[in-house]
């Protein structure tokens, strides 16, 4: 690696669903599939629904807002982005689904369970807009 | 309908087992000597399996090869024409066989497994993690830096001990019970044991998971002879046979960890677990002894709750007062699982069922061993395999 390149965010899973996902991020406002016949939200992005395998969708903008649910710590170092020891986060999205992410510095930090999180948009030293967590009044 | 393959009763049996020598290729591979392939982990493997069975490869008819192996690979390097072949897992291939020889596809069916991966530098975690065409929680958190298996079972547990009361250090037994009966293994790689304090002094590799939570990385091979029951009968060994087996997969809410922070699959397991009870008549209190698919520790815990052998949060209880190593109440992972006797991603334990019910494991024998548990719940897809005299 030179020193003119910048660390390379890991890599993002691609194809059809997930390629627009991850454009709402780019514009910082991460959308998520609802379901047009039940109202179900899924992710990761999809081609059908998992509760009434309806096919038709919208993109909805999510709240940010979100509960810790689970956390880990890695003590050692997997990825160039991410150097030990830093945190990664499940939190229940209020729309409903699980997503994981960090905080917006990923090192650790104390966490508590049901603590309440929002998503802020960060810029990866590549470039690439990565949704992350700050802490939420409630 | 309760699921469960209750037509697969006793109708096939293990007449042969082998495997490789794996804790002198582990020596051998720390010093960078590697000596064969998966391949030929897996044909090493095979040839002692004819042997232990008294077979010649003429009465082999069918052939079902695990990953990473490909089975039209390994069924060119054994020299074998088939009536039926598969790839699939350990617990998968075991049932596969059954079906098969139940449908009349086959009578004597190999079941091989080779796997380099400490030679081979295969990655569990990190940039070329393996396993994400068939687990895309393996590799679609990366971005946010969530890699490797073991970081998805430390999310787990960490939920686990919120909602369950589980004591972190309770898990602490697993390891220094499966090290104490790899110790009385001449076959295991790990021999020394640890004590409690060894594994509460270990460093963290993913928190809350530490080192001696994690299997281990080996090269070595499996190969298993399943039979149908009445050629079975008429082999060198003492047939094992295969009374049942409960399977029940989780698949909704897989990537998003989903299940693996509400009910960590304990449904799964408690359905599989029920079908296979119930096909055999018997109950958890009938085992003599339980393997576990233990890539890590925590599924040691998750198994005595969802599999019937403790009460609901009570795991961390049961290890501690009945006991799981040598002299405990519950013998497990015998041979010394995943965290110290070999790797070999549940293959091995099929082996540790027979040798056990057979007889004959010297310092590690079970008296009197009538019936066998193998359990693996692998992201939520549970099997329950019960084998008997």
């Amino acid at each position: 690696m030179t020193m003119t390149e910048p660390v390379q965010t890991p890599r993002r899973v691609r194809g059809i669903y997930h390629d627009k996902f991850w454009a709402s991020v780019a514009e910082r406002r991460m959308c998520l599939q609802k379901c047009r016949n039940c109202g179900t939200f899924r992710y990761p992005a999809g081609p059908a629904c998992h509760a009434c395998l309806g096919l038709d969708y919208d993109w909805q903008p999510v709240s940010g807002k979100g509960t810790v649910v689970s956390w880990v710590t890695y003590h050692r170092q997997y990825l160039p982005a991410y150097p030990a020891p830093y945190q990664v986060i499940a939190v229940r999205l209020d729309e409903g689904p699980i997503f994981v992410s960090n905080m917006a510095d990923p090192s650790p930090s104390p966490r508590t369970p049901d603590e309440r999180v929002e998503i802020v948009y960060v810029d990866m030293p590549d470039g690439v807009v990565l949704p992350r967590l700050r802490s939420a009044a409630r | 309908m309760n699921g469960g393959g209750s037509k697969l009763r006793r109708t096939a049996a293990i007449v042969g087992v082998g495997h490789t020598d794996w804790a002198g290729d582990y020596k051998a591979a720390k010093d960078g000597k590697v000596r064969t392939d998966a391949a030929g982990l897996a044909a090493i493997s095979f040839v002692d399996a004819l042997a232990d069975a008294g077979l010649r490869k003429s009465d082999i008819d069918g052939l079902i090869v695990g990953p990473p192996t490909s089975y039209e690979r390994m069924g060119e390097v054994l020299g074998l024409d088939v009536k039926w072949g598969g790839s699939a897992d350990a617990v998968t291939s075991v049932a596969q066989a059954c079906m098969a020889i139940e449908c009349g596809f086959a009578e004597v069916i190999a079941l091989v497994y080779g796997n380099d991966q400490r030679s081979a530098g295969t990655q569990y975690g990190g940039p070329e993690a393996m396993g994400g065409d068939a687990f895309l929680s393996y590799v679609y958190h990366a971005p946010w830096g969530l890699t490797s298996q073991g970081a998805l079972y430390a999310m787990l547990f960490q939920r686990y001990c919120q909602t369950e009361g589980f004591d972190p250090a309770d898990l602490g037994h697993v390891a220094v019970a499966e090290r104490a009966w790899a110790a009385l293994n001449p076959n295991a790689i790990m021999r020394t044991p640890i004590t409690l304090d060894d594994y509460a002094a270990s460093r963290f590799i993913v928190e809350p998971l530490r080192l001696f939570d994690y299997c281990l990385i080996n090269d070595g091979g499996v190969a298993l002879i399943v039979a149908e029951a009445s050629r079975a009968r008429k082999m060198a060994q003492q047939p094992v046979f295969i009374e049942s087996i409960g399977r029940h997969d989780l698949n909704q809410g897989a990537t998003s960890l989903e299940l693996r922070l509400t009910n960590y699959y304990l449904p799964a397991q408690q359905a599989a677990a029920k079908a296979s009870y119930d096909i055999a008549g018997v109950g958890p209190q009938d085992m003599d002894l339980l393997q576990v698919y233990d890539s890590f520790s925590v599924h040691v815990p998750l198994a005595l709750d969802g599999y019937g052998y403790c009460e609901r949060g009570e795991a961390g209880k049961f290890m501690r007062e009945q006991g799981i190593g040598p002299g405990g109440k519950l013998p497990l992972n015998t041979g010394g699982g995943h965290l110290s006797e070999s790797y070999m991603q549940g293959w091995a334990h099929q082996i540790e069922c027979v040798r056990q019910l057979r007889g004959g494991c010297g310092p590690r024998q079970v008296e009197g061993a009538r019936f066998a548990h193998y359990t693996s719940d692998i992201a939520g897809k549970a099997f329950s395999i019960i084998y008997s005299k």
